[in-house]
């Protein structure tokens, strides 16, 4: 029996794609764009960037897959790319940002800002960003990926210790925010698929 | 400060997947406060965990264009550079001896086949005597000393004349006279 190409686990496409499968690539890119575009969007100043550095992720990915190894997690991988590559943009634009203003007293636009994206099931996550920066990204990496403590260290540069001291901080942060709101909140299996997208 | 350690320690094994030490566990029976935090933080990893698909339904689609880049590398060739240096480290014997073969080898050809021939009688002589024609001294050469020496005769003159006018003057002068001596020939 044939297994499907939706059916492949992230390292069974990308070892495809290694091998020069460009539909396994397409494939891994379709499943990691919105995950990716979430993680970097309040790291950047706008919806436009944040896919403009999904779009420069995944072009570097594809070059350099050759390099990929599949004794490690696909999406260790990608997302220590992707902040390798988001620290730099940022850097860029923070550059920018000062010989822009510098020239016109312009508002500046506040990185944490993200899109107007809906309620309910996902209003968690829209006060877990909220918390902006390094909790925010802790937060997704280990609860939106299921990444553990020692994979999230690999992917910010960390030690285990510190991503065990930022999401203990997160966590009380965001149950200070939510408080007794967050055992009202509806269920997410009720508004959408568990699947990954 | 019982309450910020039971908190860490609810944190961690919410990380860790350990289980909760004894005295913690006694401290959130006692505590309402962190037996609240012990509960939100369960509640807040499981609402997280299923409000991701939801959040992500959420976000606008968009395209993700790779363009015509060149096709990776086949599966074979993945990954040759590291494999190489690791083969290197790996086997350090095996390498100094291919090392060793091959210095051997580059020496021997060179001893046959690259080295030139030691040179014969014949190649010697006609080295020797193309050594003596850029060796020997010009035929005008005795000419270019006589042109040195010239103004060496000059010299001589000017003095002579000038030494014959003061005696002149010293004997008009003093009302004497100075003979001249001619040098004693060497006895042979």
């Amino acid at each position: 029996m044939t297994e499907t190409i939706a059916e492949k686990t992230d390292e069974e496409l990308a070892r495809e794609a290694r091998a020069g499968s460009r539909r396994s690539f397409d494939e891994l890119a379709r499943r990691y764009k919105r995950r990716l575009f979430v993680y970097l969007r309040p790291r950047l100043g706008s919806d436009e960037d944040a896919e403009d550095l999904v779009q420069e992720t995944f072009l570097k990915l594809y070059r350099n897959i050759g390099g990929y190894d599949p004794a490690f997690k696909f999406s260790t991988w990608l997302y220590t790319s992707a902040s390798r590559l988001a620290i730099d943009a940022f850097r860029r634009r923070a550059a920018e940002r000062v010989a822009k203003v510098a020239e016109t007293d312009i508002d500046v636009p506040d990185p944490s800002a993200g899109p107007e994206i809906g309620s309910g099931a996902a209003e968690i996550w829209e006060a877990a960003r909220a918390l902006g920066g390094d909790r925010f990204r802790v937060l997704w990496l280990r609860y939106g990926e299921d990444l553990s403590v020692e994979e999230i260290a690999a992917v910010l540069g960390r030690t285990r210790l510190a991503v065990r001291v930022l999401l203990h901080r997160a966590r009380t942060s965001l149950a200070g925010r939510l408080g007794p709101d967050l055992r009202q909140m509806p269920e997410a299996a009720a508004a959408g698929p568990a699947g990954r997208d | 400060m019982r309450c910020t350690i039971s908190r860490w320690m609810i944190s961690r094994a919410e990380d860790t997947g350990k289980k909760l030490p004894g005295p913690v566990e006694r401290h959130l029976r006692r505590c309402g406060a962190c037996g609240e935090f012990a509960r939100t933080a369960t509640t807040l990893s499981s609402r997280l965990r299923t409000g991701r698909s939801a959040w992500l339904a959420e976000v606008p689609d968009f395209a993700v264009e790779i363009g015509p880049e060149p096709a990776p590398r086949p599966e074979g060739e993945a990954g040759t550079h590291a494999a190489r240096r690791s083969w290197l480290a790996l086997r350090p014997l095996p390498v100094a001896a291919a090392a060793l073969v091959f210095a051997a080898g580059a020496l021997v050809l060179f001893q046959l086949v690259l080295k030139e021939p030691a040179p014969t009688a014949e190649d010697r002589a006609s080295a020797m005597a193309a050594l003596r024609a850029i060796t020997s001294a010009p035929a005008e050469f005795q000419g270019v000393v006589g042109q040195a020496e010239s103004p060496l005769d000059k010299e001589r003159r000017v003095l002579e004349n000038s030494f014959s006018s003061a005696v002149e003057y010293l004997q008009a002068r003093l009302n004497i006279r100075i003979e001249r001596r001619e040098p004693r020939a060497k006895a042979s």
